[in-house]
């Protein structure tokens, strides 16, 4: 009786060994998984963060010969967090030195200050049989647009940066710019195109909205 | 016969045991294929855990002077890792021309690295709980430590 205990013992303790043993193996096969195969795309792998974390996106489409892709997906936070941590050159604790804040002897600060205060309306409008510009603020946001018309193949910029976001970025001490609270000032806007660029062979959008993935 | 038995179940059950600490991680696993004369084939596949276990045996003067060369980027390295802890499995850079393709992305608390490109093919998989361990140990053998 007691001999037929000892061998149920010890086939339990096998059983249990080898279920052990293979345990690992799974893991080891989970985390051996090939590279993504090409036909499937980052939207189709990745998934929807489900959190209210805020998502800068830039996607680069080119339609030349060599029809390449750029996509680069960042959260504001992880940006926030990570700038503080590089000490570089200009780059401190979150902040970019400027020489001062006068380029092309221009006040930058004063020109913000000033663009602040007033109201909504067209700064800068120029129609010329090359290019059509326009610098306005609208609704609290800055917006630059640019239309090239120089070459046959037209090209158009627009820049839409919410005043929000200029603030914070200047609201470091002179000569600095605040990265990281422009981001966190960034972070706090609703969906929206910060930057679009089309040409005759390249499209350029940079945006902000709360998924983790490109359309 | 039994004494037998019962030391095979001491080893066996020893080898086990490593084996599940070793592995329950992961592995990092690095393929790195160099289309050319000469070029350089490397396959490694190294259990996650067993790499900060082996930091610990690394020689201090080693450690230091790797610290010291790492020094800037090693609180970076730490602060990405452990903000990407947080996040969903994720895409973070896609780049696709005609014959070259690149991917950086996170999967099941994983950093994935894709390179295809027609010379060469690069493929790094590691646990971000082991570069965020290996990223600790190095910062705690640096100047400031």
């Amino acid at each position: 009786m007691l001999d037929r205990y000892k061998t149920l013992f010890v086939k339990t303790t096998l059983i249990a060994g080898t279920a052990l043993l293979l345990l690992p193996l799974g893991t080891l096969a989970q985390s051996t998984s090939g590279p993504p195969s090409a036909g499937q795309s980052g939207s189709e792998r990745a998934t929807t963060s489900a959190s209210k974390d805020r998502w800068l996106h830039v996607r680069v489409i080119s339609s030349d010969a060599k029809g390449e892709t750029v996509r680069v997906n960042v959260p504001l936070e992880l940006a926030e967090k990570v700038l503080p941590a590089i000490h570089q050159d200009r780059i401190h604790d979150g902040k970019v030195k400027i020489d001062n804040a006068h380029v092309n002897d221009v006040d930058l600060r004063a020109l913000v200050d000033a663009i602040r205060t007033t109201k909504d309306g067209e700064f800068v409008t120029v129609q010329s049989n090359d290019c059509d510009v326009r610098v306005a603020k609208q609704s609290n946001h800055l917006i630059v647009h640019v239309l090239d018309k120089q070459n046959s193949k037209k090209s158009e910029v627009e820049v839409k940066v919410p005043m929000k976001v200029i603030d914070a970025l200047f609201s470091a001490g002179k000569d600095e710019l605040d990265l990281v609270a422009a981001l966190h000032a960034l972070s706090a806007q609703g969906d929206t195109e910060l930057v679009s660029v089309k040409d005759h062979e390249n499209i350029v959008r940079v945006w902000l909205d709360s998924k983790n993935v490109t359309d | 016969m039994i004494l037998l038995a019962k030391a095979a179940l001491t080893v066996g059950g020893t080898l086990v045991l490593a084996g599940a600490y070793t592995m329950r991680e992961g592995v990092i696993r690095i393929d790195v294929d160099e289309y050319r004369a000469g070029g350089s084939h490397v396959h490694m596949w190294v259990p996650a855990a067993a790499v900060p276990m082996a930091l610990h045996f690394v020689p201090d003067k080693h450690m230091r002077h790797v610290s010291h060369d790492a020094c800037q980027a090693m609180p970076i390295l730490h602060a990405i890792v452990k903000e990407l802890k947080k996040y969903p499995d994720t895409e973070f850079v896609e780049v696709d021309d005609h014959d070259q393709h690149v991917r950086i992305r996170t999967q099941g608390g994983r950093l994935q690295i894709d390179v295809d490109a027609p010379d060469q093919k690069v493929h790094v998989l590691c646990p971000l709980s082991t570069i965020e361990d290996v990223a600790i140990q190095i910062e705690q053998h640096g100047p400031a430590a």
